[in-house]
């Protein structure tokens, strides 16, 4: 189980520095490195072959979970466990804790960071969907200066993303303010895997809905129709949450693959929209079980 | 190749690497530390754990030339003093099988205890759900866990007593 | 009443220190200093291909690479039961991932690298990636000189097809057995592949000495086993039993994986390639996937015939084997079921064909219950479904039908002691059969009993021995040559010996094999090795005690038949105070008046054969021989928990009986039954192998071939232990490894049917299967290509001629 591929390594203690590496031309390509749980596993299966490795681990800016003007700040090399076990996260951005806790295994949060996981960009990815549902905004540094881009336009296709080549993700920032929220997600059994199909919700104290589904099209995407159904309903009836289940089957374009098929998936969706959504409501009216529960796994009543 | 220190099990080690050798294959081919296994190669089954910094990580999954300067802590490593608390509760209670996940599943259970020195049951098997065992259906080793956890309970208690 | 010391206690593991403290060594953990030589196997894309030429020239100059080795240097075939499969294979390949050539180099790295410079050109043929297609009229032959293969006598291939072996059974009369039926139902049940995973995999190191003898650490559950089959193999090197030896430490797991051989022959003759170094090999977890040895895949059909009072009248049970590339191990499995396959019940006019075919698969072999839980998912959803069909308590019919000491099997042998009736009462009463759950707004609960058999499929001369010898502390060394894969064999031994020795467990090591050092034991495989080794251990201590009275008898001019062992001690029952420590005289022997000793260092022998086996039944009708030495029987209890919406699953509790005959280790059993059971679940519920359509291999890891974690297990599971003792067995015991994950499969898919009417007859059971169902759609129709296939089609496309 041996890596074939050869490769250089640095590890910049600054952004200037890591910039000007990854600016670098070397044969067979450049990679930045942080928790290494993909990019290991992708070098030993040959899916990837770079010429040098930029470890991102010394940048002392793409550190810490901290409140900021503007929202919470996830720096770009927090990892999972940090988030899952953060009071700040669990404070102000509750959905992140949920699937946090739902991402791998113990060994893995340990290393993986929430960043890499949009970097990766796998259509399965656990913190797409959460993300998308915040308006997180992803912070970049690039040769050129510090960018931000919201979290909407950062998926491009599998494993593609908007990041400029040679720019590094710093950190996203997530939006505060008044909200509850659910993310569920679909897997084989109730061990680790990753997720057949995911789906988050949020909702303010006004009844403003963000939808976004995983695993179910090419990207993590929102789902606009629902959110515009839901608008304006803190407490949806039963109808109206039906309704939502019948259009969110309009704006997911699963496939099937040795996962799952499209068919199990579009019925699972409905019934992750249906729970999570149950779930929102119930816990922005202050009920409902403590963030860090598998809405498929419990009793849904 | 590059020279890397490593804080291995208490003592000060420096070998040179090749930034492409994992931390897993340096530990086991150059250092003679073979309880961390090799059970999937991608980060799976838990057999190569160590602890990193005191934490639980995949040594499949990171290359040896990250862990430049850390503090790596394998099976070798914990109960200088003889068996811990915890491996001799799992030796009481026939814990392991074919004992092939043994190394990784001490180490993730002595971080757990560490961090929770009395976790409840989901608790630990959530700590553990990385950890793949084939035999024993987890059954002996959730237990022998939650035996600790109990007794570390039980000591917490009697020192609040002394104290007030 | 038991009135055993050790036997029938919970003894500590003798292995346990070892493992937690990570001194416990297994074969890739060994060193073998700055010579050692590391290959890597280059694998065949296809699935059926003509090998038109293999170029090793460029990778033979990279760099680190010492010799690349093919099948014009090795080409012979080998096999345990029949010689079919091919250390490299000559003219073709005939399964993806099958080995083409090996690349040995100083480094894992330089032959990885160099691995991918062999170049080979096939010219693809024809791949025959199903049994229909396998059985079809003008199918193509995977083996074309299948007839002149060297096979066991109870193995009947038909040459110029793709059937390895077939088994048949006839007992009475199955025309007239349905005549007298009042119902009779036929129907089609699939069972896919499956992987052992092991969470060691396969890992060998060879040294061929610079004196020509051949040494290899394995890891292995059958050493002797390795070096028969390996000293016919490689006769040609002029190697016989006395030049190999196989050293196995600890096993990381083995479940039927490492019975036989597999990749370890490859290990020896890169070792011979390079004599004077050692090489090693050692499997990725896609290899181990790969190429080793999966469990079949089966359709079964089953026709039963019953009275309206639930008697069984006549059963035909039709079974087809998809064994892949080789049959070597696999077809023994075809054939223990074609022996066993009415389950344990009497039933009088029985027609059983077990089939075994070759297809362009992965090649097949043991797994742990030996293709009875792949036949009891059948015939187990068929009897609920039967007794739901009569009005009848699907329990009450199994208790109609219960297989009883002394009735006749069905070749024609009579059956050993065992209580089944009583297993079933206790796992009904454990999970209140009859009672129903309640059940939440989107949950459904339902229940479910099953019975089940298993007999060790073993050679009639499948044979044990053992060696104890004792220390000069009064310790003991106890060389036997099963393998401790986990299931405690160890300690198992280790309290045999205790029980008649009085030695304590804790002052018995039981060393793992080397087959230079160790007693024979013909494999570590069918549950058998507790009751088959077991015996040999008896044997030996008894010798030992025998040596033990009879020196202190000499020494001291007493009877021996007045004295006994107890608590290290000899004493004598004719005088309270004697008292001599085992200590004081087992190496150094006992000083009389004149200073001279007598005695010696005392040691002894055992062995066991079941002398009472053959293996020469009718090929017709498999009636005449003995095949099995005895079944263990069993039932068990499960309540299901189904989420309507989603189609999860969750066991809240199983309850499994089964007659162990004697719990030599009562904690082990439990230990055997709960991780059993929650094996047996995965396999009911999730872990689902993928093809291609070209054959393969799509989730050969676990991100996507789940097997259980912490959070898989159910919230309960029972353990019930029934002593009916068997006569021959080692103060009366009888195996259990196996059974305890056969009635898994059938538990679940009745429970389901009692929870919310579907009734599933493919394994697995996964959420997705059951959400479609309630939903009324069936995952064939949606599964679609990219599902790969475990069949194709449906069971009803395989209605078989049975020529």
């Amino acid at each position: 189980m041996t890596i074939a591929c050869t490769f250089g390594y640095s590890k910049p203690q600054t952004v200037e520095e890591a910039l000007r590496l990854l600016a670098r031309r070397v044969g067979g390509g450049i990679m930045p490195l942080a928790g290494g749980t993909d990019l290991v596993a992708w070098l030993r299966d040959g899916a990837v072959s770079p010429g040098h490795l930029v470890d991102l681990k010394g940048l002392k800016e793409l550190r810490g979970i901290r409140l900021v003007k503007g929202g919470l700040w996830l720096g770009a090399s927090t990892t999972f466990s940090e988030i899952a076990e953060s009071p700040l996260v669990r404070r102000h951005a509750p959905i992140l804790t949920e699937a946090a806790g739902m991402v791998a295994s113990v060994g893995i949060r340990n290393r993986a960071t929430v960043a890499g996981n949009i970097c990766s960009a796998v259509p399965c990815c656990d913190s797409g969907p959460v993300l998308l549902v915040y308006d997180a905004q992803l912070h970049l540094a690039t040769r050129q200066g510090p960018r931000t881009m919201p979290v909407t336009r950062w998926f491009k296709g599998p494993r593609a993303t908007a990041l400029p080549k040679g720019a590094i993700l710093v950190g996203i920032l997530i939006p505060t303010g008044r909200h509850a929220g659910a993310f569920a997600k679909l897997k084989r059994y109730r061990g680790e895997d990753l997720a057949q199909a995911s789906v988050a919700v949020r909702v303010d104290s006004r009844g403003n809905w963000q939808v976004a589904y995983g695993s179910v099209a090419p990207t993590p995407l929102r789902g606009p129709k629902v959110e515009k159904l839901l608008k304006g309903r803190k407490l949806p009836e039963a109808d109206l949450i039906e309704q939502a289940v019948k259009i969110g089957d309009t704006e997911i374009a699963p496939i099937t693959d040795i996962r799952g098929s499209e068919v199990y998936r579009r019925m699972m969706v409905g019934v992750m929209l249906r729970r999570t959504i149950q779930l929102a409501a119930r816990r922005l009216a202050g009920e409902g079980p403590d963030y860090g529960i598998n809405i498929l796994e419990e009793e849904a009543s | 190749m590059k020279e890397i220190t490593l804080h291995l099990n208490g003592e000060v080690r420096r070998i040179a690497v090749a930034p492409h050798e994992t931390l897993l294959e340096v530990l086991r081919e150059r250092l003679g530390i073979t309880t961390p296994k090799s059970g999937c190669g991608r980060g799976d089954c838990g057999a190569c754990t160590v602890l990193l910094e005191g934490k639980a990580v995949r040594s499949c999954l990171i290359l040896a030339i990250e862990t430049d300067g850390q503090r790596v802590t394998t099976l070798e490593g914990i109960g200088e003093d003889g068996p811990t608390a915890l491996q001799q509760e799992f030796v009481k209670r026939n814990a392991f099988q074919c004992g092939f996940c043994a190394s990784g599943i001490v180490l993730a259970a002595s971080a757990l205890l560490k961090e929770n020195p009395q976790p409840n049951e989901g608790e630990i098997r959530e700590a553990l759900a990385g950890n793949l065992c084939r035999c024993t259906g987890y059954e002996p080793i959730v237990a022998a866990v939650r035996a600790v956890a109990r007794r570390n309970a039980g000591k917490k208690r009697v020192a609040k007593r002394a104290r007030s | 009443m038991n009135t055993n010391k050790v036997v029938g206690t919970p003894s500590i593991r003798v292995d346990g220190l070892e493992k937690v403290t990570g001194a416990a060594l297994y074969a890739d953990d060994l060193p073998f200093g700055p010579g050692l030589l590391h290959a890597v196997v280059v694998e065949s894309p296809h699935a059926h291909a003509k090998i038109k030429s293999i170029n090793t020239s460029t990778a033979e100059k990279a760099p680190g690479v010492v010799r690349v080795v093919t099948g014009r240097d090795f080409p012979y075939k080998f096999g345990l039961y029949m010689q079919d499969r091919f250390i490299f294979p000559q003219d073709r390949v005939r399964f993806v991932g099958e080995q083409v050539a090996a690349v040995i180099a100083e480094t894992p790295e330089a032959a990885l690298r160099a691995a991918r410079l062999v170049k080979v050109t096939y010219e693809p043929l024809a791949a025959v990636l199903n049994l229909a297609d396998a059985l079809c009229k003008d199918a193509v032959t995977i083996h074309p000189d299948l007839a002149n293969y060297e096979r066991v006598p109870w193995f009947f291939p038909r040459a110029g097809t793709n059937i390895a072996h077939w088994r048949k059974t006839r007992k009475g009369d199955i025309e007239k057995g349905f005549r007298q039926a009042d119902y009779i139902l036929e129907d089609t049940y699939t069972v896919p592949r499956y992987a052992h995973c092991p969470m060691e995999t396969h890992a060998v190191t060879g040294w061929f000495d610079l004196s020509g003898r051949l040494t290899l650490w394995a890891s292995s559950q059958s050493p002797y086993a390795q070096r028969g089959v390996m000293a016919v193999a490689l006769k040609p090197f002029g190697l016989s039993h006395q030049d190999i030896r196989i050293i196995t430490p600890y096993v990381g797991g083995g479940f039927g994986g490492k019975a036989g051989v597999s990749m370890e022959i490859i290990g020896a003759v890169l070792a011979i390639a390079m004599k004077g170094r050692p090489v090693r090999l050692h499997w990725t977890r896609e290899q181990e996937f790969k190429n080793t040895s999966q469990r079949q895949g089966v359709v079964a059909r089953v026709k039963m015939g019953v009275k309206k009072d639930g008697r069984i009248t006549a059963l035909e049970h039709t079974l087809h084997w998809d064994a892949g590339a080789s049959a070597e191990y696999g077809a023994n499995v075809v054939n223990a079921v074609g022996l066993s396959a009415t389950g344990p019940y009497r039933i009088p006019n029985v027609k059983i064909d077990s089939v075994c075919v070759y297809t362009n698969m992965p090649p097949c072999g043991a797994y742990r219950g030996f293709g009875y839980s792949e036949f009891h998912f059948g015939l187990e959803s068929h009897l609920t479904r039967i007794a739901k069909a009569l009005g009848m308590d699907p329990v009450e019919i199994r208790k109609v039908n219960a297989i009883r000491e002394g009735d006749t099997l069905a070749y024609g042998a009579k059956m050993n002691p065992g209580n089944l009736v009583e297993a079933i009462d206790r796992v009904a009463k454990e999970i209140r059969w009859g009672r129903k759950e309640k059940s939440g707004s989107t949950r459904a609960v339902g229940k479910a009993v099953a019975c089940f058999w298993k007999a060790p499929a073993m050679p009639p001369n499948a044979s044990s021995a053992a060696y104890l010898k004792f220390n000069e502390d009064g310790s003991l060394n106890l060389a036997v040559s099963g393998m401790e894969i986990g299931q405690g064999f160890l300690t198992v031994m280790a309290q045999i010996a205790s029980e008649v020795l009085t030695v304590p467990v804790s002052k018995i090591r039981v060393e793992t094999p080397d087959t230079d050092r160790n007693a024979y034991e013909w494999q570590t495989v069918g549950s058998h090795v507790t009751w088959s080794c077991g015996n040999a251990v008896r044997a030996a201590a008894e010798e030992v005690k025998a040596k033990v009275l009879a020196t202190v008898a000499r020494a001291k001019k007493l009877k021996a038949a007045d004295l006994y062992l107890e608590a290290e001690h000899v004493k004598n029952r004719r005088d309270k105070s004697f008292a001599l420590p085992l200590r004081e005289f087992v190496i150094d022997g006992i000083m009389l008046a004149d200073g001279r000793y007598v005695g010696g260092p005392i040691h002894g022998t055992g062995m066991f054969m079941p002398e009472f086996t053959s293996a020469l039944g009718d090929p017709e009708t498999s009636q005449g021989g003995h095949p099995n030495v005895h079944y263990t029987v069993g039932a068990a209890g499960l309540v299901l928990e189904v989420d309507k919406e989603t189609g999860k699953l969750k066991v809240r509790k199983v309850a499994l009986a089964a007659d162990v005959g004697q719990a030599v280790n009562p904690d082990l059993v439990r230990g055997q039954v709960v991780g059993g059971m929650l094996q047996g679940l995965a396999t009911a519920l999730y872990e689902d192998i993928r093809y291609a359509p070209d054959g393969r291999l799509l989730n050969p890891n676990f991100t996507d071939y789940k097997i259980p974690t912490t959070l898989d297990c159910p919230d309960k599971i029972v353990s019930i232990m029934l002593e009916t003792p068997q006569p021959d067995g080692p103060f009366g015991a009888r195996g259990i490894g196996e059974h305890t994950m056969i009635p898994a499969a059938p538990t679940i898919a009745d429970a389901l049917e009692d929870a919310v009417g579907i009734r599933l007859k493919t394994l697995p059971i996964t959420a997705e299967k059951v959400a479609l169902a309630l939903n009324g759609i069936e995952y064939d129709d949606v599964k679609g290509d990219h599902l790969g296939f475990c069949f194709i089609g449906r069971p009803s496309d395989y209605s078989f001629e049975i020529g």
